[in-house]
């Protein structure tokens, strides 16, 4: 129980992607225009996660090794046809906003990267346990991110207003470069955050997460990274 | 060579089970998706082109056969009797087909309205035929002789955009020749 | 021939893959730290983009669309590219040592790069031509090498510049990138 509890929440904080580990990056950035899109597709990154982390750590005793990355992005990819069916029959609008971003969750580097770096090694509970964490990990800082960018840029949040009378959006933090700066000042603010706690422990202050690659399931160079 | 079986064996096997799973799913979700389309995608077309009704018309849907083709048929009832009538069909545009939705009302036998659905022109010319000034030349036109100026008819084509002008009427055309084979049946279809 | 080279411009500078249509980030922040590396990231992106969006273009138009497949798309894409990089992978390494040794170390990690999935994508929703569709996936694959020695060369400045320690390494490559997309969008009154 302890076991599973640990797995569990080192997605919401310790390691909670993509701040902590700088994973799946385009859908962060692409869309987090507004919290409704943020949280639609962490909703759909938490199902692939989970699911795809139980069945690779089902079948690990017979994928033979050679051939694991293929065999995960295959069961990925299913899962993945199966969320763009269940978004077409039940949330259409949402399936047209986040647009190509559904069927590129495929190559978002956490599924692949969770299968080989923890449900390959791992019994199925456990599995889920760190799926479902690292997805509702990432689901909270894709709606965060999103909130943030739609309060500054549209002054809304999940579409309705509330911002002030006389308040005036920043257009830009709704498009690209809005995406990446805001997502580099949030990194900043957390690395100076745990640098402080660092401090504090009489630890030296360190550069925060560098692109972290070893984790990365397609990702046989890390070393050029 | 007893690994590469191995290997070809899981990887088809996991390729077969999910295939088999998904077209299940695809099954079980073809028409919820369908009516999703309808509802998110042709709705507003549809509206646009129907008039007043108290029914819904996608919902109200009916198939008919067309030459071997199958088309989605919306109705208009209003107080129980129907009033129109619209479907979509398709001509050859620019960049790709042009959808139109033909809407025909059942007692004058005119063109209720049509509204553009899909297309692939050219940004700027090619889209205008889905502005109001060109659309709107349709509505309660009498369905004989739908031809552009040029052909000898009276719409009045898109500067600069002929291309697709003369694709958005020979869909037209289409619905029409549709419309008149197929009248009967439409007016028993919802009685 | 004008339509070629407005799409040409559009897809490299105007609808850049990563700065306007956020694709391929992952290794767009992770393989900006030096500029010999982007070249060699950016050239095997620009090589593998276009093989794999014209064989998914060919795949999609002679196996998907008549066996009514299309649901499949995402499954089949992947599974493409995947044995694509594989298969070219393996054929450098054979026939041609030179050109395996410059982009060989960067193929694997190409599988996962969604700039090329998203390119083979595009060029389906846009419904392009097989000749459109190898054009726009070199023009949008030259687009990600630009955006990536560009920032590589901004990021080798900054190396050697004292910053607060927090900002070090990944926030601050995302800060520039996001002045880049800024500048960028500076392109969009072209076309």
């Amino acid at each position: 129980m302890n076991r599973l509890w640990k797995e569990f929440s080192k997605g919401l904080w310790k390691d909670l992607p993509p701040f902590k580990l700088v994973l799946g990056l385009c859908p962060v950035l692409a869309v987090t225009n507004t919290a409704d899109n943020g949280l639609g597709m962490g909703i759909a990154v938490v199902f692939v996660l989970t699911l795809s982390n139980l069945v690779v750590s089902l079948i690990r005793s017979i994928i033979p090794p050679k051939v694991r990355i293929v065999c995960f992005i295959a069961i990925s990819a299913s899962l993945v046809v199966a969320v763009e069916l269940l978004m077409q029959a039940y949330a259409y609008p949402l399936y047209q906003q986040l647009g190509i971003f559904v069927p590129l969750i495929v190559v978002n580097c956490i599924i692949l990267g969770r299968a080989e770096a923890f449900a390959f090694k791992n019994p199925p509970l456990l599995a889920i346990a760190d799926g479902l964490g690292m997805g509702i990990g990432f689901t909270m800082s894709l709606t965060f991110l999103g909130g943030l960018r739609e309060l500054l840029g549209k002054g809304q949040l999940f579409g309705a207003d509330v911002t002030w009378q006389g308040f005036e959006p920043l257009g830009f933090m709704v498009e690209a470069p809005g995406a990446f700066v805001s997502l580099g000042v949030l990194l900043a603010i957390m690395n100076f955050a745990e640098n402080v706690q660092r401090r504090r422990k009489g630890l030296k202050a360190v550069e925060g997460p560098t692109h972290d690659c070893g984790s990365c399931g397609g990702c046989s160079s890390a070393s050029n990274c | 060579m007893k690994e590469m079986i191995k290997m070809m064996v899981v990887l088809s096997l996991i390729c077969g089970l999910s295939g088999v799973t998904l077209a299940a799913l695809k099954e079980q979700t073809a028409s919820t998706i369908e009516e999703q389309v309808l509802t998110f995608v042709q709705a507003p077309a549809i509206e646009s082109v129907l008039s007043a009704h108290d029914n819904n018309p996608i919902k109200d849907r009916k198939k008919f056969d067309f030459e071997g083709k199958t088309i989605t048929v919306f109705p208009a009832i209003k107080d129980g009797a129907l009033i129109s009538i619209a479907f979509e069909t398709f001509g050859k545009g620019y960049g790709g087909n042009i959808g139109v939705m033909v809407g025909f009302s059942m007692a004058s036998g005119t063109l209720s309205g049509i509204g553009i659905t899909t297309m692939k022109e050219t940004p700027g010319l090619g889209t205008r035929v889905a502005g109001h000034g060109y659309t709107t030349q349709f509505k309660d036109h009498s369905i004989d002789s739908v031809k552009l100026k040029k052909q000898g008819g009276d719409i009045e084509a898109v500067a600069g955009a002929t291309i697709s002008s003369t694709g958005t009427v020979n869909a037209v055309q289409s619905a029409v020749s549709i419309f008149n084979t197929l009248k009967p049946q439409f007016t028993d279809g919802w009685s | 021939m004008q339509e070629f080279f407005v799409l040409f411009i559009g897809a490299m500078f105007v609808n850049n893959i990563v700065l306007a249509q956020y694709l391929g980030n992952c290794p767009f922040i992770g393989t900006s730290k030096e500029s010999g590396v982007a070249v060699g990231m950016g050239g095997a992106v620009v090589f593998v983009a276009v093989m794999a969006a014209a064989i998914t273009w060919l795949v999609q138009r002679h196996v998907l669309v008549p066996f009514e497949l299309g649901y499949l798309q995402t499954l089949v894409f992947i599974l493409v590219i995947a044995s694509l990089v594989q298969f070219v992978e393996m054929f450098l390494k054979k026939m041609v040592p030179p050109l395996y040794k410059s982009l060989g170390i960067f193929l694997p990690l190409i599988t996962t790069n969604c700039a090329v999935m998203g390119i083979a994508l595009i060029c389906q929703r846009e419904e392009f031509g097989l000749m459109k569709t190898v054009m726009f996936a070199f023009a949008s694959g030259l687009g990600f090498m630009i955006a990536l020695v560009l920032l590589a060369g901004i990021r080798e400045r900054l190396a050697v510049r004292r910053l607060p320690i927090a900002m070090r390494g990944t926030p601050i490559g995302l800060v520039m990138a996001g002045l880049m997309s800024l500048a960028f969008f500076a392109f969009k009154g072209m076309i």
